[in-house]
């Protein structure tokens, strides 16, 4: 009786906290967006006196959104492939070759994930001086951002590997399948959501990783985040930040729903170690 | 040493009546099992003695005083999971100690009574293991150790047994019934294993849809089944519907049934139409009144089991030896003071 | 087939586990050279202690030092403290409990510096928290509440996107722990805050520990919430890095670069062992 009450209680004030959490962030900075410059929203009034998409035209047509646009959705999918086809030998033996040493390499793949971002990437940077191709400024983050996410993709690729039966290759080889057709049969059912699944996660880390693109970019290359960044510093005007918040947060937000039931469906013990 | 006093117990979840109005006593120091199948009220009502679920109606007294508000923590009860339920990160000498540490027992008495408990269960030289580190066998001892360790009024089983292999399963059975007896301990027991109650209790609890059929000792809940669902529950038991044709002795009467004329005992007036049933073992092959054909024989070791059919009814029939095979006509007898008479209406 | 393995794996390896090490490495072998003098962009350098005395001299180095430590410390306590409740909460489920966890866990989904934009525009000087403040009649005018000197804005970021982490390990460890074996406690005699400090807590010791030191060092190195919302006075680790570094003082931005390091590598041991020697004191009283 009473405990049911008390559940109730938590509840509701569960949903306070909720809104406090996310609806009034969420909508505020929606509002934000949608002010139309012509009566400027000030403290007297609740809501935005006008509305308009003006400052979603107004970005689109006169900042470097369009740039940075093409520029993240050019290096995410890129640096994805490049990613996945690293990772796959790889996997490949970390997966299915017993090998003395197989958990320390488990261990050392993560290594990217213990060193901080910025130190990663300024020394990064420096390495590229060194070498004298700092001026190749998209390519090395390419490249910075296909290994820096190399912890994900491997990890992913081995556990479906790993899900490879061995009856199923034994199967095929035992009705005389040729070696293609031993790995659409066998291996390609068990990799296909992997592959996704690490496509797709290689791909949010690439559009929203900071520092790399920050550093190593700046002041040529820009993306999405070093966009909002430069619109919460110098140049900040409230309703363009939230106009490139609200571009940077929704399309993830909806590729990480999908990414979730991707996990869960290729391998339930992923899922919650996804997101970091 | 206590008693236990269940007064018209009832929980109901939403629509459904897990357990329905049940009633029962157990003296101090008594032995007694809750048997029946998946889904009868017997776990949920064994809950409800240790405190885990509140009854929605009715009274549970341990030792006259009504607990049924009070909760597990405070009960004089102690549980033997089903699984265990060891605690993962202590050892076992830790294990045995947790209780008497939350009753703030004097570091003293604890080491003994840990020390008694294991010498007893024979965990002596396993008390700095973690529970990973034993087998099963050695794990269900620990669960019971750490229940016999508070020296609780009543000791609660939730099917202790049902994860062990079968050979460990009755010796393990017989270590329970031992340390019950020498410890004096008042023990609720509950199974769904009728051969596990039969061998364990003073007395049984047969349950069925949150109700109780029938208790009794095991002996008379065997030879004098009240329901269809206890005759069919324990053992295995022919069941037949009859018309009764009137008293052939002294409590002895005479029924028609598929299978022939049939004398059965009843200590009052039958109706008419009644159920009836008896053991395959109570059964003379050879000569009698009543025949049937033989259609399957399975020789099971010490005795075989023959199905027969008698008119149109198939029914078992066990004996020790048999010439009989598939095929082979035969005649055979009951005596009446085998054939019980059933409650259930026809 | 042995030696032909041997031939094989290192070959697999290469492009994935051998890349991550040539990257890791040398980003590593350049901070610490260069924070020895080595390595300079200009060409040439050689080693000294230099870099190190300098940078060691300055006030604004220790200040980065301490600040850093205590934002990651703070956050990481604070994240996990919030979290254990939550999680043991939503260990059963109940009718809304899936929607209240999603919730909960939203802020992982959300980039680190829409988060610094969303909390940026709540507190404003004129944003709806003012305003509310106002409206109930504790503050009388509108506060200037963006860099606050004290860094309550950077706390309450790294709280709110760190939280969501630790929830969802301690969630997943928390609901390993069977219902048996807490009712087997309770049967023993032990009550709510026993069952927790004897049973849940030492067995979500570990997960708990990891994050901890997972928010640690993310939080150590938190450059956007303290560029965006945090003290004006002071820099993060990570922000007097990028400002040394963009003056060219490449040698001083190693020097701040191989401390984050090792403050990361050291908090984590030190958080560790804190945790296992509590954890130890546990089971005994």
């Amino acid at each position: 009786m009473s405990e049911a009450r008390i559940q109730r209680v938590l509840l509701v004030l569960l949903l306070i906290v909720c809104t406090v959490w996310l609806v009034v962030p969420f909508g505020m900075a929606i509002l934000w967006s949608l002010v139309d410059p012509s009566v400027p929203w000030t403290a007297d009034h609740v809501l935005p006196p006008a509305l308009s998409f003006y400052r979603w035209i107004d970005m689109w047509q006169f900042s470097s959104l369009q740039r940075a646009l093409v520029t993240s959705y050019a290096l995410a999918p890129l640096a994805a492939i490049t990613s996945l086809l690293l990772a796959i030998p790889t996997a490949y033996a970390l997966g299915r070759i017993d090998f003395p040493g197989r958990e320390l390499a488990k261990l050392a793949c993560l290594l990217p994930l213990v060193v901080p971002a910025f130190v990663t990437a300024i020394f990064f940077t420096a390495l590229l001086f060194q070498l004298g191709v700092h001026m190749y400024r998209f390519p090395a983050i390419l490249f910075a951002h296909a290994v820096l996410a190399l912890p994900y993709s491997i990890r992913i690729m081995t556990v479906s590997f790993e899900q490879v039966r061995q009856d199923h290759i034994d199967a095929a080889r035992d009705l005389g399948a040729s070696s293609w057709a031993r790995f659409r049969v066998a291996y390609l059912p068990a990799l296909r959501p992997g592959i996704f699944a690490s496509l797709l996660i290689v791909f949010i880390q690439s559009i929203e990783e900071f520092a790399v693109a920050f550093i190593v970019g700046s002041p040529d290359i820009v993306t999405i985040p070093t966009l909002l960044f430069s619109a919460l510093g110098q140049d900040y005007v409230r309703p363009n930040a939230a106009v490139l918040s609200l571009i940077l947060v929704v399309p993830n937000v909806m590729l990480m729903l999908v990414l979730e039931r991707l996990l869960r469906s290729a391998n339930p013990t992923l899922a919650s170690g996804k997101v970091m | 040493m206590i008693g236990v006093r269940v007064d018209r117990l009832t929980i109901r979840f939403g629509a459904f009546t897990a357990v329905d109005d049940v009633s029962f006593q157990v003296a101090p120091g008594e032995f007694i099992t809750l048997l029946g199948p998946s889904g009868c009220g017997k776990t949920t009502l064994l809950r409800m003695l240790s405190g885990f679920l509140e009854p929605t109606s009715g009274s549970i007294h341990l030792d006259d005083v009504d607990v049924s508000q009070v909760p597990p923590e405070a009960r004089d009860t102690a549980l033997c999971f089903q699984s265990y339920a060891l605690f993962p990160h202590l050892t076992v000498r830790q294990n045995l100690e947790f209780g008497l540490i939350q009753k703030r027992i004097p570091r003293r008495e604890r080491k003994e009574r840990v020390a008694t408990v294991a010498s007893t269960l024979d965990l002596d030289t396993q008390l700095t293991k973690l529970p990973n580190q034993l087998s099963g066998g050695q794990q269900q001892r620990v669960s019971l150790g750490r229940a016999l360790v508070m020296r609780p009024g009543v000791i609660l089983f939730d099917e202790p047994l049902s994860n062990l292999d079968a050979k460990l399963r009755d010796r393990v059975r017989i270590e329970i019934r031992r340390i019950q007896r020498d410890y004096g301990l008042t023990a609720i027991y509950v199974t769904h294993d009728q051969a596990e109650a039969l061998a364990l209790s003073d007395r049984i609890l047969v349950m069925n849809g949150g109700r109780v059929e029938q208790s009794d000792t095991p002996e008379a809940l065997y030879h004098r089944p009240r329901s269809r669902f206890v005759a069919d529950f324990i053992g295995s038991a022919n069941v037949i519907v009859g018309e009764v044709e009137g008293p052939a002795d002294a409590g002895i009467w005479r029924a028609r049934t598929p299978i022939g004329l049939l004398g059965f005992t009843s200590e009052r007036q039958p109706p008419r139409a009644v159920t009836l049933c008896w053991r395959p073992e109570h059964v003379h092959l050879g000569d009698g009144d009543l025949e049937g054909i033989v259609i399957d024989r399975s020789f099971q070791g010490n005795y075989t089991d023959l199905t027969v059919r008698s008119g149109d009814v198939d029914h078992r029939i066990q004996v020790s030896a048999t010439p009989l095979y598939e095929g082979d006509r035969t005649r055979f007898a009951i005596e009446p003071e085998r054939v019980v008479l059933l409650e259930d209406e026809v | 087939m042995t030696r032909r393995r041997w031939f094989v794996v290192p070959l697999l390896l290469a492009p994935g586990l051998g890349l991550i090490l040539a990257l890791v490495g040398s980003v590593v072998v350049i901070a610490i050279g260069q924070s020895f003098g080595l390595f300079s962009i200009f060409g040439g350098g050689a080693f000294s202690l230099e870099p190190w005395s300098e940078t060691l001299d300055r006030r604004v180095y220790w200040r980065s030092v301490r600040y850093s430590l205590q934002v990651g410390v703070v956050s990481a306590f604070a994240s996990v403290a919030l979290a254990y409740p939550l999680a043991l909460w939503l260990r059963k489920p109940f009718q809304g409990a899936a929607f209240i966890g999603a919730v909960l866990k939203a802020p992982l989904l959300v980039h680190g510096l829409v988060a610094a934009f969303l909390y940026v525009n709540v507190i404003s000087y004129h944003g709806i928290f003012n305003q509310f403040m106002q409206a109930i009649g504790v503050w009388d005018g509108p506060r200037r509440l963006q860099n606050d000197p004290g860094a309550v804005g950077v706390y309450i970021l790294q709280t709110w996107k760190n939280m969501p982490f630790a929830l969802l390990l301690l969630t997943g460890a928390v609901r390993s722990i069977s219902d048996d074996v807490l009712d087997a406690a309770r049967d023993l005699g032990a009550g709510t805050w026993a069952r927790f400090r004897r049973i849940v807590l030492p067995l979500t010791t570990s997960v708990m520990q990891a994050a901890l030191v997972i928010i640690y060092i993310g939080a150590l190195a938190d450059f956007s919430f303290q560029v965006i919302a945090g003290p004006i006075n002071r820099m993060s680790l990570s922000q007097l890095m990028v400002f040394f570094k963009d003056r060219g003082d490449w040698h001083a931005a190693a020097v701040v670069g191989v401390t984050l390091m090792v403050l990361a590598l050291a908090g984590a041991a030190v958080l560790t062992l804190f945790i296992q020697l509590i954890g130890r004191g546990w089971p005994r009283r």
